[in-house]
């Protein structure tokens, strides 16, 4: 297994080295030939920082929404039972089926989202939302939100849920309010939850493909690129792989760069306390 | 009213007005496309919302079933996620149990490894395991995705299963190795059976993800004969002109069964899918 896992990977770092191509047999290592040519494209900057933003808003609203919606599951109410049990599924679905439906509900004319805001009178938004350069990246998201959300919340739920309910019961005696209570109560109790929900949606959401090519392929005029959809273009639509694997090298440096970062806070936190 | 129950009622307003939001942002577009796919393409195309009682329909379902190969591609679907969960789960559960159980040198290297793959972009392993399924003549056939899928799962599947294998007490084992029961004796017979609702949702995880897949299968995927329903709906939906419903249609087909098998997990989802975390606390 190990094998079949490093090959690749060791392989994959070794092409970003030649001007591999799939429809050549030949090639030959032209050093950092490749991550010279990167500089000068401008189609890997907009990649670059539509990802960079992508992954930083995509994570930052996930973990505020999922904190909410775990509170409000986290109330003992009517029907909150059935809620949680049915909100997951926008999670296991698969994501073409996911972005079929967006595309169909942000149809000019005849999707729901236009339906919707004709009947309040602003037809002058009717468009398609995907196609539109002003508006297609966020977008994509929403699309991202409506998969991990609910993820987010569940695990929450479930960590806040271990914290003994005497905490709270203490806290209250003491005259702390809502807000101090989940300061200094819920955040460090689900501490553990965060910290590995974070770190794995930042992986995910950086290295994510399907949302955005499938919804949009990169466009309008590459309003939604990001890095891996461009280094899937540049290996099975250009068949050049040894550029688009030395594109896969930068993204797995920044990956990198950003792991690095975070171990170092996270110690030095820990230190501290 | 006294400060403290008014403050419940606020909250209880407060947590109905999220589940409210959360309803229509999150369940609502399911709803509508399972709607649409019952509505005739002239019914879709007037915009409306409610259509006259006779412009509901099962042709979608009927054109998409006997008139395409959907079926065909559901199957190939079917056949590769339970290759690759039971080939999944046989690799991890042995990965998961040694990691767990066994001091191995070099141990914690091989745990970051596993983690460490989850870092590295899949667009970019893809490349040279599209090149080692050519030269394996590979191409194109259910084995090949089948390989491709496994190796891009396993490391997660490896993480979470050890998660779950640390939290089981070892005095079980301990006892058992006294009796004189074997490695895989023990396995099979002390961890596996306390372990099932872990190995539920990791073989959960694997068929979702492979049933899921687009990326892998755009790649080593080259004619209709291997092809899976993900690439036929997003072939469907990017059509010349689209006929709505029917894509509508392929399209719950597809969710369908991924619904079916959340049903039964979703108590154990969560709990299953952070274990790996939960432990290092």
């Amino acid at each position: 297994m190990a094998v079949f896992t490093l090959y690749p990977m060791v392989d994959g770092l070794r092409m970003a080295f030649t001007n591999q191509n799939v429809l050549r047999h030949t090639y030959q290592y032209v050093g950092l030939a490749n991550f010279v040519r990167l500089w000068s494209d401008d189609v890997f900057w907009i990649s670059l920082r539509q990802s960079i933003i992508l992954t930083v808003a995509v994570v930052v609203l996930q973990f505020i929404l999922g904190l909410v919606l775990a509170w409000a599951m986290s109330q003992d109410l009517p029907g909150m039972s059935l809620f949680k049990s049915i909100i997951m599924a926008s999670w296991v679905i698969p994501v073409a089926a996911t972005v079929i439906m967006f595309k169909f509900m942000a149809q000019p004319d005849i999707g729901l989202i236009n339906i919707f805001f004709r009947s309040i009178g602003l037809d002058q938004l009717n468009r398609y939302w995907f196609g539109d350069p002003d508006v297609a990246f966020p977008f994509i998201m929403l699309l991202h939100l409506w998969r991990n959300v609910p993820f987010y919340g569940i695990a929450f739920l479930a960590a806040m849920q271990a914290i003994p309910q005497s905490y709270y019961e203490a806290a209250e005696i003491d005259g702390a309010n809502a807000w101090a209570r989940f300061r200094y109560i819920t955040l460090p109790g689900i501490r553990g939850m965060i910290i590995v929900m974070v770190t794995i949606h930042v992986l995910w959401t950086f290295n994510n493909f399907d949302f955005v090519f499938l919804a949009t392929g990169g466009g309008p005029i590459n309003a939604t690129d990001v890095l891996p959809v461009y280094v899937y273009r540049q290996s099975w639509t250009s068949y050049t792989i040894g550029y688009a694997a030395s594109m896969g090298i930068v993204m797995l440096a920044i990956l990198l760069i950003y792991f690095i970062i975070y171990i170092r806070l996270y110690e030095r936190q820990e230190i501290s306390r | 009213m006294t400060s403290k129950s008014r403050a419940r009622l606020i909250s209880a307003i407060l947590a109905y007005a999220v589940v409210l939001i959360s309803l229509i942002y999150f369940i609502l577009p399911m709803l509508w496309i399972i709607y649409t796919s019952f509505r005739t393409q002239d019914s879709i195309f007037t915009g409306s919302i409610i259509s006259p009682f006779d412009k509901y329909t099962l042709e979608n379902y009927q054109t998409i079933l006997s008139v395409t190969d959907f079926l065909t591609f559901f199957i190939n679907s079917f056949i590769i996620g339970m290759a690759v969960t039971v080939a999944s789960l046989f690799c991890s559960i042995i990965a998961a149990y040694s990691l767990s159980r066994f001091d191995i040198k070099g141990k914690n290297a091989l745990i970051m490894g596993v983690f460490s793959t989850q870092m590295f972009p899949q667009v970019l392993l893809i490349i040279p395991m599209y090149l080692i399924i050519f030269s394996l003549s590979l191409l194109d056939t259910v084995l090949g995705v089948v390989l491709v899928q496994l190796i891009l799962v396993l490391p997660f599947q490896v993480w979470m299963l050890k998660g779950y294998f640390d939290n089981i007490s070892t005095d079980l084992d301990e006892a058992a190795r006294i009796d004189g029961c074997g490695i895989f004796q023990r396995l099979f017979y002390v961890v596996l059976p306390v372990a099932i609702p872990g190995i539920m949702v990791a073989a959960f995880f694997s068929f979702v993800v492979s049933w899921g897949d687009f990326l892998i299968i755009s790649i080593i995927n080259q004619s209709q004969r291997t092809a899976t329903v993900t690439l036929t709906i997003q072939r469907l939906s990017s059509a010349l002109l689209i006929r709505w419903g029917q894509v509508a249609a392929a399209t719950v087909l597809t969710i369908v069964p991924t619904i079916i098998l959340f049903s039964f997990i979703q108590r154990r989802l969560v709990a299953g899918l952070t274990a790996g975390a939960v432990k290092g606390e």
